[in-house]
């Protein structure tokens, strides 16, 4: 039944890249200069990819709609990077890093592909320090590691609380000396609305220049696709307020396979939810459960301030259910725990919806330079947003929507079901399964950009024999006035709601039906609801403004188009697995004790979704996975 | 030399220049500051100090040239950087403020937003005291035939010279006030070891050249001393062309010499009361 | 509480831009300053007139993309703040607040308070990287960093590239930028063998992107939401030095 082929190579599992690298094709150095790659974002996945191609010899062109490659949303990681390296003596190996990773991904992703990820990831955090990037020390000048969620040894790298920065500036910085060297040509303030294939294989954009407002069209040998994750479909979210599943939803419109979209992944630590007019929300890195603990009040009743409260009359619950891990389990776990307990009327906050993080005990033993010098930064924040000083009163906490594991399918290669689309980082669905583990996300966008893409896009160059084309195919002309068509309609349904209500309303459907919890009932009422939003929508939108021109409300419309298409997908998606695994919680299937219940017999398999028509339901496709290597059991952190 | 004209013409290398002329200027400010000091030892002190200075003809070129060149160079770079720096924000702000949370003094008084503006007026100043002083065109005759010293409190007595002279030093402080302490961070001098030593330097070394030269015109006014009265460079140079060396070190006995009679400006003044 | 605020308002680079004068009534304490924006743009949009351009993204203080001038201060009146993370509980009722973009030639007006940053890329283009192509790394622990220096490197190296310091200094100079980046390769191992031709390239860069030189006023340090320290302009000044007398290039 499954068109999907993954493309895994044979052979014992840790050595499969290895094999593969030695099997794919390759381009001979003076030949690179004769291709063209378009990269679409600048993020970890987008800018490391660009710059190594860059430095392979290739032409390469990279897009993004911020003002420059270096504000890409990987900037706001904070936590850190896991890695193999076992620099701390305890334990680690590159097995363990895989058997964490598809474990904390609830045994959903692909198990050779996570192999890979743990097999590089020693080879990025070299590749960093040589960049220049300053990851934290010991006083004897060696690399510290911290622990992060579900693992059980340190291996996680970091600089302070703001690793995505320093990791995005060190590919950045890359990319620039390929921008000097004239590698790369780096177009910034540029959105990319479609996508254009010729003869079955991708082979150029159409980007609209957010300035002038006028729309480009690029051609290339092989489009890499590194625009991130779709977390902005709930409208409240810890993405940049720009993320957008745009690019990736016309990819799929034009062929590509969306996989595993009801993947969302719900952060436990962001900052609660303050107002309506809240545009955002903020998250506070995980590696604060490093030191943090999470509680409640014991009694619903009790309306005392958090400091008032004896240690008696608190519930530690994390450390209470979950006795091994403590307050160090997986995103997933730690996030319906909180919504359980604030579900149960135990929430903290005006609303009812916050639970505690305290570091008291933590100040007490390690003082507060020592809190201060790991978290500094974050605690300067919540300060900033909430006005409380959390070296003295808990923090309030509430998970938010935070990261998607689902994307566009793309086999071993990263190849996409459109020959010469390539899909990296988050945008993809390959590594983290039904959950991504804390400080996973950089690991595999570097991991992709780095050391996967350079050696698969070579391959795809050098089997197949690509015509030559210009921007005057026919190809380019259809697609760009299908794009203008759409912008002249935004502008000219002139109606009363501006883009922003219509993304509100979208994200309260998202997060109350298809949110931590999901049930039937309320996913098909959540599919009835956007289609309504969405026929409301394209009767009533108003966009100000002319098309000719920077125009920020006409950008927003066409992404929350995009979301208002893509929402119905994952609610389909998320009625169709009849399971709960990781960030996917059915209500319907779970334990008595509310943990989430796996139904390995009928969903250990991805599934890829394809686009029929916008009046026509998609046809969900089916990848099995195949565990030869990891025995399927209950995830359990007890 | 490609290489030295690109440093130079960078906004850094002109930064650098500026500050190692200034550096030098000051050198030269502590150098003349010292030398007039000796005022207050008493006359004859100052004035063999002065004739003795002069005598220096060669070393007195060199160092009137070098001095010519710094303040050139200090002075052109100061107009240049300046149009530069107004050349990069054409349109300015409606409103600034400053963010600097521990400013002691308000920005609006701020010495570094004025560096241009009291430069110049040390210049005139500068322009000023070379006419009385070297040129002797302010007041060539009463000044004629005058020693060191009697020229000195005669120029400082007039009222015009006494307010410009305080105004040019005060000025200079303020402008010395930043441009020390900026001098260090041009040149990269910082440590954190040094850097309260390095803030307070810029300050103190400031009020010392201030209140040090402001101190000669007051000085002038306050002391009972009839510059008239004393003897004209000639004798005094026959009187120096018969001392020996060792009378020049050891001033205090020409010191004696000196009358002290109710002659003076501010003597003459109390009289009239 | 009821806010006036006066906005610049520019449609493109070409066109002059004036001040517009808005009422706003009821402003929570506990919005943050783009929050408020989006409250007026709301309320422009149902007038059918243009919302104000503002460049912002992750709106937590990290991708260094919002840049506004508030009452004359860069990113406000919080120190260590971006105009992301400003919350108006720091306004009081009736209060008047200027709004207007980051001014430097080196900066065009795009529209609004929207401002062309791509002067910064360039001067990083110069030399602001190690040449170190991918793959071929030694083992990360093989180089051994005094953690004085790389907390320094840190400090340097957590630069957001927002401008505030350009739009703070009066003679809008970019030296406070370009001295974090320099200063962080200046100070780890990795920067060492480029480290005399990146400064000098970088600052020949910054030069011809047409900002002012340095007056050391420090209003630079006081506006950097990032905290970047002046010492890193001593810094730089250094390694220029250093290198105008000692690059074997010429």
């Amino acid at each position: 039944m499954s068109l999907l082929q993954s493309n895994v190579p044979e052979g014992p599992i840790a050595e499969k890249w290895t094999r593969h690298k030695n099997e794919l094709k390759l381009v001979a150095p003076n030949n690179k200069r004769k291709y063209e790659i378009l990269v679409i974002g600048t993020g970890l996945a987008g800018a490391s990819a660009a710059a190594s191609l860059g430095e392979l010899g290739y032409n390469v062109k990279t897009f993004c709609y911020q003002d420059s490659a270096r504000r890409a949303h990987s900037i706001a990681a904070q936590g850190g990077i896991n890695a193999a390296k076992n620099y701390p003596n305890d334990g680690d190996s590159v097995w363990r890093l895989f058997y964490d990773t598809v474990k904390g991904g609830d045994y959903r992703s692909r198990e050779a592909n996570v192999y890979r990820l743990a097999e590089v990831s020693a080879n990025i955090i070299d590749q960093c320090v040589a960049q220049g990037v300053p990851f934290a020390r010991e006083y004897g000048g060696l690399l510290a590691n911290r622990t992060f969620g579900g693992a059980q040894v340190s291996r996680t790298f970091y600089a302070r609380g703001q690793t995505g920065q320093q990791l995005l500036l060190g590919a950045y910085s890359a990319l620039m000396r390929q921008v000097n060297k004239g590698k790369v040509q780096n177009f910034a303030r540029r959105e990319m609305l479609d996508l254009v294939n010729i003869d079955g294989n991708a082979r150029g954009v159409i980007v609209r220049n957010m300035v002038s407002g006028k729309l480009e069209r690029y051609v290339g040998d092989a489009v890499l696709l590194c625009t991130g994750g779709y977390g902005n479909a709930y409208y409240l979210s810890t993405n940049a307020m720009g993320c957008n599943v745009t690019a990736a939803w016309r990819c799929y419109k034009r062929g590509a396979y969306y996989a595993n979209p009801c993947y969302t992944q719900i952060h436990p630590t962001c900052i609660p939810v303050s107002g309506d007019y809240q545009s955002k929300l903020t998250l506070m890195s995980e590696s604060l459960r490093n030191d943090g603990r999470v509680w409640v009040p014991k009694d619903v009743n009790d309306k005392r301030s958090p400091e008032q409260i004896p240690e008696a009359d608190r519930d530690y619950y994390l450390e209470r259910r979950y006795p091994a891990f403590g307050n160090m389990v997986p995103r997933d776990v730690a996030s319906r725990a909180a919504k359980e307990r604030c579900d149960e009327g135990y929430g903290v906050n005006e609303s009812g919806r916050a639970v505690y993080l305290d570091f008291k005990r933590a100040i007490a033993e390690q003082g507060q330079k020592a809190i201060e010098a790991k978290y500094g930064n974050l605690f300067h924040m919540y300060r900033k947003i909430t006005n409380e000083n959390p070296y003295e009163v808990p923090m309030k906490i509430y998970p938010a929507v935070h990261y998607t594991m689902g994307g566009l399918w793309v086999d071993y290669n990263l190849q996409s079901t459109i020959p010469g689309l390539y899909v990296l980082g988050e945008a993809n669905f390959s590594d983290h399964g039904a959950n991504r583990l804390g400080a996973s996300a950089l690991m595999q966008g570097l991991a992709d950009g780095y050391f996967v893409a350079p050696y698969t896009v070579g391959h795809h160059l050098a089997s197949n024999k690509l015509e030559k084309v210009d921007t005057n195919n026919p190809a380019f002309e259809q697609v760009e006035s299908e794009v203008q068509g759409r912008i002249d309609k935004f502008l000219s349904i002139k109606g009363s709601r501006s883009v922003d209500s219509f993304h509100r309303e979208l994200g309260l459907v998202m997060w109350d039906n298809c949110g931590m919890a999901r049930n039937a009932a309320g996913l098909h009422e959540a599919i009835e609801k956007i289609q309504g939003i969405r026929w409301e929508f394209w009767q009533n939108v108003r966009v100000t403004g002319s098309g000719h021109q920077l125009n920020m409300e006409l950008e927003k419309a066409g992404r929350v188009a995009d979301f208002l298409e893509f929402g119905e997908l994952l609610a389909r998606d998320a009625l169709a697995r009849e399971e709960s695994c990781g960030g996917h919680f059915r209500e319907e299937h779970q334990t008595p004790e509310n943990e989430a219940r796996r139904d390995d017999e009928n969903f250990a398999h991805v599934a890829a979704w394809e686009y029929q028509g916008d009046d026509a339901t998609p046809i969900r496709h089916q990848e099995e996975l195949n565990f030869e290597n990891v025995k399927l059991t209950q995830r359990s952190y007890k | 030399m490609a290489w030295v004209t690109d440093a130079i013409k960078s906004s850094i290398g002109k930064k650098f220049l500026m500050a190692c002329t200034g550096f030098l200027l000051c050198g030269f400010l502590v150098m003349h500051l010292i030398g007039n000091l000796l005022m207050y030892v008493g006359p004859d002190v100052y004035n063999n100090y002065a004739h003795t200075l002069h005598s220096q003809e060669m070393l007195i070129k060199v160092a009137e040239f070098g001095l010519l060149i710094l303040f050139a160079i200090h002075i052109w770079l100061g107009f240049e950087t300046n149009l530069e720096n107004r050349e990069s924000r054409k349109t300015r702000y409606a409103v600034k403020k400053s963010k600097i949370p521990e400013r002691k003094i308000p920005y609006f008084l701020s010495p570094e937003n004025y560096m241009l503006f009291t430069g110049v007026i040390v210049f005139i100043f500068l322009l000023i005291h070379l006419g009385d002083f070297t040129f002797n065109i302010t007041m060539p005759d009463k000044l004629k035939g005058r020693e060191p010293y009697d020229k000195a409190i005669i120029i400082m007595r007039t009222p015009l010279s006494t307010i410009s002279y305080i105004i040019g030093v005060l000025l200079l402080g303020w402008h010395l006030s930043h441009g020390v302490t900026s001098m260090f961070q041009t040149l990269g001098l910082k440590h954190p070891k040094y850097d309260p030593m390095i803030r307070a330097i810029g300050p103190v070394f400031a009020v010392i050249i201030a209140v040090g030269f402001a101190s000669f015109p007051i000085y002038a006014w306050l002391i009972p001393y009839d510059p008239y009265a004393a003897p004209g460079v000639e004798e005094h140079q026959e009187k120096s062309h018969s001392l020996t060396h060792s009378d020049l070190i050891a001033p205090l006995c020409s010191h004696e010499k000196t009358t002290f009679e109710p002659h003076s400006a501010w003597a003459t003044s109390l009289n009239r009361v | 509480m009821k806010l006036t605020l006066h906005i610049w308002r520019q449609s493109n680079k070409e066109t002059k831009g004036e001040f517009k004068t808005y009422e706003l009534p009821d402003v929570s304490e506990h919005m943050s300053f783009l929050e408020m924006l989006d409250v007026l743009n709301e309320k422009l949009i149902s007038q059918n007139e243009e919302p104000v351009a503002f460049d912002h993204d992750c709106r937590e203080g990290i991708c260094g993309s919002c840049s506004m001038m508030i009452n004359g201060q860069a990113h406000g009146p919080d120190l260590k703040t971006t105009a992301c993370q400003l919350h108006m509980r720091k306004f009081k009722d009736g209060d008047d607040v200027w709004i207007e973009p980051w001014r430097a030639d080196a900066f065009p007006v795009l529209k609004d308070l929207v401002v062309d940053r791509s002067a910064f890329d360039r001067i990083m283009q110069a030399g602001a990287f190690v040449s170190v192509n991918t793959g071929n790394a030694p083992d990360a622990n093989s180089t051994i960093v005094p953690k004085m220096n790389a907390d320094l490197a840190f400090d340097a190296a957590t630069c957001i590239g927002c401008g505030a310091c350009v739009a703070a200094c009066k003679n809008a100079s970019a030296m406070l930028f370009v001295s974090a980046k320099v200063s962080q390769y200046a100070l780890l191992p990795q920067g060492d063998p480029e480290r005399k031709t990146r400064v000098l390239r970088m600052v020949a860069q910054m030069d011809k992107e047409g900002f002012g030189g340095c007056s050391n006023t420090n209003e630079c340090e006081a506006a950097c939401p990032a905290g970047i320290s002046v010492n890193n302009i001593a810094r730089l000044n250094r390694e220029y030095f250093k290198a105008t007398l000692t690059s074997r290039e010429s």
